[in-house]
């Protein structure tokens, strides 16, 4: 679906933003695209959606070269979500939906009314302009909109910021029907949960350069120091211990009255991340 | 193409609505009718040149009804004291002598002629009347024109620029970067929506303050003057709306256009002030075709018609490149997005 070979780009002739990126996306697959501020994210992104073009290197997308402009049957087969709600406040989430999907041919799109009811939008707030709207509200229509003519290619940044728990469970959800659906799905995030529990393949970015690419449970897994911590109570005392996988093979080797707890040691997402890139993602 | 010119086409009238700028344009269209017919045409008088003479050997027999005879030096002086706009005949000397009290180089030769004219009017120097027209349509014509001026070159620039400046703050110009249109719809949705309510705006204007027979005759010339200098201004709004951060610098480009470019060009086309360079400003030949197609005159050459053509297609390439660059920078949003939500979460 995507293919990025030794992808270069500049800011003038200083600031080189992405520093030979190499990496492909399958199809169906949803793709964590992580990194800090400043790391080449947004341009990477600009430059697959066809926004962004002077760059040297390979980038083929849905089966074709990118060439300069891309022509309107490319953006029929994208769809994108933007980090902020970009709507028109004067209008309603149905009037915008409506405005939004005439330019795309009639038998790919769906149903405004019902993506937004798929979405918990309030129907009390449908034909109220966006101006009225919070963000969680403004932020489910503009999911609607990425989705609204079935994208063969979905690009989602930052698509459960803004969101309450619940929001964000039920974009997560949304994010795996479409993928159910066949889309393929590129996630550009700071959340490590979204990334965790949605991605099949997560790249790490730093400095315009990929620095670790693999699955999460892989990632993870790499870095564990495959060891589990046990909470215990011995003699009306509590304590813990440190022990091995393959120590616990055979049983306990201490003497307790009970087990509190057992903590596997696996490092999070954000650990394996800060550890290959040296800096946190906020 | 037509469906998603149609679907732009209707978003930024909708814009417009609800910017409530067609409620103000026709505000602004009561507000001018009421001022030409119930003001400027029964308070503002155009009187005729007051010239006095003073004739001690009676050598003036035959002069105009218009000379006003002082009987003395002093009452002569009196009299222009009074009027320094007038023009003085000293016949004492058997020689005519003019006094102007008040004038400048360019009119002063008008005034002496028109003065000549009286004193002679059986011979050479005989005031012609140019046109037909009577005071009140002349007067008609003029404030109409310069009100149509005004509010194409000023008010409308305003409007189209308040509109892109909003989209610009949405963010939505990025979304529109992803859609599966071209982008030079986009600019033209804007330009026609705007040329129409100008075209509309000048019709009207035209047929309630020069009169309906009257307006009907003039309103294809003053159709095509309109036509120029609305695509002139939209395209002006447009890029510095394009090129800009915000509205505040915008406010402060838009005094800068209103008191150094549009003032000299209506100073040397209806004062005596004139300035040599006012013939390389192009809004004076604008204003000035607008003037013509309101008297009736429209002598515009090829080379006025050829110059518009080439300005406003220079104007348009340099508006969709600065639209290229906005869709693919789009920096906007961000701040408008997020201090919007910020503000309704807040509330």
């Amino acid at each position: 679906m995507i293919e990025v070979k030794n992808l270069e780009f500049s800011y003038g002739k200083e600031k080189q933003a992405l520093r030979g990126l190499d990496f492909d996306v399958e199809d169906g697959e949803i793709f964590g695209f992580l990194g800090p501020n400043g790391s080449g994210k947004s341009t990477t992104q600009k430059i697959l959606t066809g926004i962004l073009g002077g760059y040297s290197g390979r980038v083929s997308m849905l089966g074709e070269e990118m060439k300069g402009r891309q022509g309107p049957a490319f953006f029929q087969n994208i769809g994108v979500l933007f980090e902020f709600p970009y709507l028109y406040g004067n209008l309603s989430a149905l009037d915008n939906l409506r405005y939004f999907s005439s330019f795309y041919p009639k038998e790919k799109l769906r149903d405004p009314l019902k993506t937004l009811e798929e979405l918990e939008f309030p129907a009390g707030y449908l034909k109220k302009t966006v101006s009225s709207y919070s963000k969680g509200m403004r932020q489910r229509v503009s999911m609607a909109r990425a989705v609204l003519h079935n994208p063969r290619l979905l690009f989602l940044d930052e698509p459960t910021s803004g969101l309450d728990p619940s929001g964000a469970v039920l974009f997560r959800r949304m994010i795996e029907k479409e993928q159910k659906k066949g889309t393929t799905v590129f996630l550009t995030t700071h959340n490590m949960t979204d990334a965790d529990l949605l991605c099949d393949r997560v790249a790490f970015l730093a400095e315009g350069s990929i620095a670790a690419l693999d699955t999460p449970k892989n990632l993870k897994e790499r870095d564990s120091g495959h060891c589990v911590t046990v909470e215990y109570m011995w003699q009306g005392r509590r304590d813990t211990r440190s022990m091995t996988m393959e120590s616990l093979k055979g049983g306990l080797s201490f003497a307790c009255e009970e087990i509190l707890s057992v903590h596997s040691q696996e490092p999070t997402l954000e650990d394996v991340f800060i550890r290959y890139t040296g800096r946190g993602l906020s | 193409m037509g469906k998603d010119f149609r679907a732009i086409f209707w978003k930024d009238i909708r814009m417009l609505v609800s910017g409530k700028f067609f409620l103000l344009a026709m505000g602004a269209l009561a507000l001018y009718t009421l001022y030409v017919n119930f003001g400027y045409v029964r308070l503002v008088e155009l009187s005729m040149y007051k010239v006095c003479l003073w004739d001690p050997q009676g050598i003036c027999v035959d002069g105009s009804l218009l000379l006003q005879r002082a009987s003395s030096r002093e009452e002569l002086d009196r009299m222009l004291l009074e009027d320094p706009d007038g023009v003085g005949i000293d016949l004492s000397r058997g020689k005519a002598e003019f006094l102007l009290y008040r004038s400048t180089p360019q009119v002063e030769r008008y005034l002496e002629d028109y003065a000549r004219s009286l004193l002679r009017p059986q011979e050479d120097f005989k005031a012609e009347v140019l046109g037909a027209f009577t005071t009140e349509e002349k007067q008609r014509r003029e404030i109409t024109c310069e009100l149509l001026f005004f509010e194409l070159s000023a008010v409308g620039f305003l409007g189209i620029a308040a509109v892109l400046f909003r989209e610009k703050g949405m963010g939505v110009l990025r979304v529109h970067a992803c859609l599966p249109v071209r982008g030079r719809l986009f600019l033209l949705s804007k330009l026609a929506v705007f040329l129409l309510s100008d075209l509309c705006f000048a019709i009207l204007l035209t047929l309630l303050n020069v009169g309906v027979g009257p307006g009907l005759a003039i309103l294809p010339d003053v159709l095509v003057e309109t036509v120029i200098l609305s695509l002139f201004m939209a395209l002006i709004g447009l890029c510095c709306a394009l090129f800009l951060q915000d509205f505040r610098q915008f406010t402060m480009i838009y005094l800068v256009i209103a008191v150094f470019v549009a003032t000299p060009v209506f100073l040397s086309a209806n004062t005596s002030v004139k300035a040599g360079w006012i013939l390389f400003h192009p809004f004076y030949h604008l204003y000035m075709g607008m003037k013509n197609a309101f008297f009736g005159t429209p002598g515009e050459s090829f080379f006025y018609y050829a110059g518009a053509a080439v300005g406003i297609g220079l104007l348009y390439m340099l508006t969709a490149a600065a639209f290229s660059r906005e869709m693919r920078d789009a920096p906007g949003g961000l701040r408008y997005a997020g201090k919007d939500v910020e503000k309704r979460e807040e509330g």
